[in-house]
């Protein structure tokens, strides 16, 4: 019969696909066939609850770090603080200014700013020592400390475990540097607490050399990788962190 | 080069879908940090062909985006493991598999009845391109023309797809039904 042709309607006809007329006809066969009406209402049903799923709640951070990565596509500040607005001109000519203006203000203001962070590396690596807070995950598995970020930052950090290397994973911690949230890795060397701090980037270069600073007896060594910044913060000697940073670095993830 | 402007005009007309390309996103590749990724990835390249984006449906234009990001990130998955490819059988109107009404009764039930936990098990075990065409239909409410220019597919493919998909779950709930009641016998 005419039913087998018109059953192929029943998926058209719920999601409203069909024309006038075909609509018409199905209508018309649907209230003399009980095959038909049994499975349009399966269908119907299936539908239903497909459409109950609906939607789960996106992560918070997911809205902050587009707008942020927009931001760096423009070449704007992420303040409200806006170069192109300050110097009055437009177009690709105020994308240089505003280039030539932030190279010349990273001079002027990234000196003190480096020295400023500095300090607050090392104040937070003494004070988790200090405070007996070295970690708030205790745990060498790389598969447990990196879930456990999962939600308290907006980005993943990268977990190695490096014991055969004889740098033992001991756990995580969250930290907070320059008014935002940080990973705090905490590796050990001997006797020795190492601490590496992740934190997004907010210099434009994606990648970058390590550089090592030394102050109050302490050696850091600074990196950039895929848009994070990465400091080692230890009492151990230079030589050997240069040689833990290569291994964390040239590992990718 | 994008300024400022284009950035608030981008930011006023995408960011308002954010939700649905999660979603979208989370659907197809089905790891929560993956799908954050990929919409992150994909609001970038999105961003940076602005340009080329016609003032039209803004919707479907950024989810065209999304998932041809999340599909390059399963294709790249599947050079690396061994995902089962989906063989797009053609879409000749014979191919629905729709069973006969009284085969289908439990599956009413199980319908009907079926959490969306269980649910999204089942279409976990669905063709990507199936998944997708459900989430677009049922989810957004996308039209059979609004799906095909999505995923870029004709739109009797759409047709199939969502006939095939929704047979297929119909089968997987019916026999997760009998697994259930064997072992509650």
């Amino acid at each position: 019969m005419a039913c087998k042709e018109l059953q192929q309607n029943i998926e058209a006809y719920l999601d409203a696909e069909l024309t006038l007329s075909d609509r018409r006809d199905f209508e018309e066969h649907l209230g003399e066939c009980q095959d038909c009406q049994a499975m349009l209402e399966n269908v119907r049903a299936l539908n239903k609850s497909i459409q109950k799923i609906g939607y789960v709640s996106r992560p918070a951070s997911l809205r902050r770090n587009i707008k942020h990565g927009l931001r760096d596509i423009t070449g704007e500040e992420s303040s409200s603080f806006n170069l192109n607005q300050l110097l009055g001109v437009g177009g690709a000519s105020a994308a240089f200014a505003s280039l030539t203006v932030w190279f010349v203000m990273s001079f002027m203001v990234g000196l003190p700013m480096q020295v400023q962070l500095t300090d607050e590396l090392i104040s937070a690596h003494v004070r988790s020592m200090m405070a007996d807070h070295v970690t708030d995950i205790a745990s060498s598995d790389r598969h447990t400390v990196k879930p456990w970020f999962n939600g308290k930052l907006d980005f993943s950090p990268m977990v190695l475990d490096l014991k055969d290397k004889g740098f033992p994973l001991v756990g995580g911690r969250l930290d907070y540097l320059q008014k935002q949230p940080v990973a705090a890795l905490v590796y050990q060397r001997r006797a020795h607490v190492i601490n590496l701090f992740i934190r997004r980037s907010d210099q434009t270069a994606q990648t970058s050399a390590a550089s090592l600073t030394q102050q109050q007896g302490y050696q850091l060594l600074s990196w950039q990788q895929q848009g994070l910044q990465y400091t080692l913060v230890s009492d151990l000697n230079a030589k050997e962190l240069q040689e833990f940073s290569q291994l964390l670095h040239g590992t990718g993830h | 080069m994008a300024n400022r402007k284009d950035r608030q005009r981008f930011e006023r007309m995408m960011l308002g879908h954010l939700d649905a390309a999660y979603n979208l996103a989370l659907w197809l590749v089905r790891n929560p940090s993956e799908a954050e990724d990929i919409v992150q990835t994909a609001y970038m390249r999105a961003f940076e062909h602005f340009h080329t984006f016609n003032g039209g449906n803004a919707a479907g234009w950024i989810m065209t985006i999304v998932r041809n990001t999340a599909y390059n990130w399963l294709n790249k998955q599947k050079r690396n493991s061994n995902l089962i490819s989906f063989d797009e059988v053609l879409h000749s109107s014979g191919q629905h598999t729709h069973s006969t009404a009284n085969e289908m009764n439990p599956a009413n039930i199980v319908a009907s009845h079926a959490s969306s936990v269980h649910l999204m098990e089942q279409m976990e075990r669905l063709p990507v391109e199936f998944r997708e065409a459900l989430f677009l239909r049922e989810i957004e409410g996308y039209s059979y023309k609004e799906i095909a220019e999505i995923t870029q597919v004709p739109k009797g493919t759409v047709m199939s797809r969502l006939s095939r998909a929704r047979g297929q779950l119909q089968n997987l709930l019916v026999e997760q039904q009998k697994r259930k009641q064997n072992r509650g016998v």
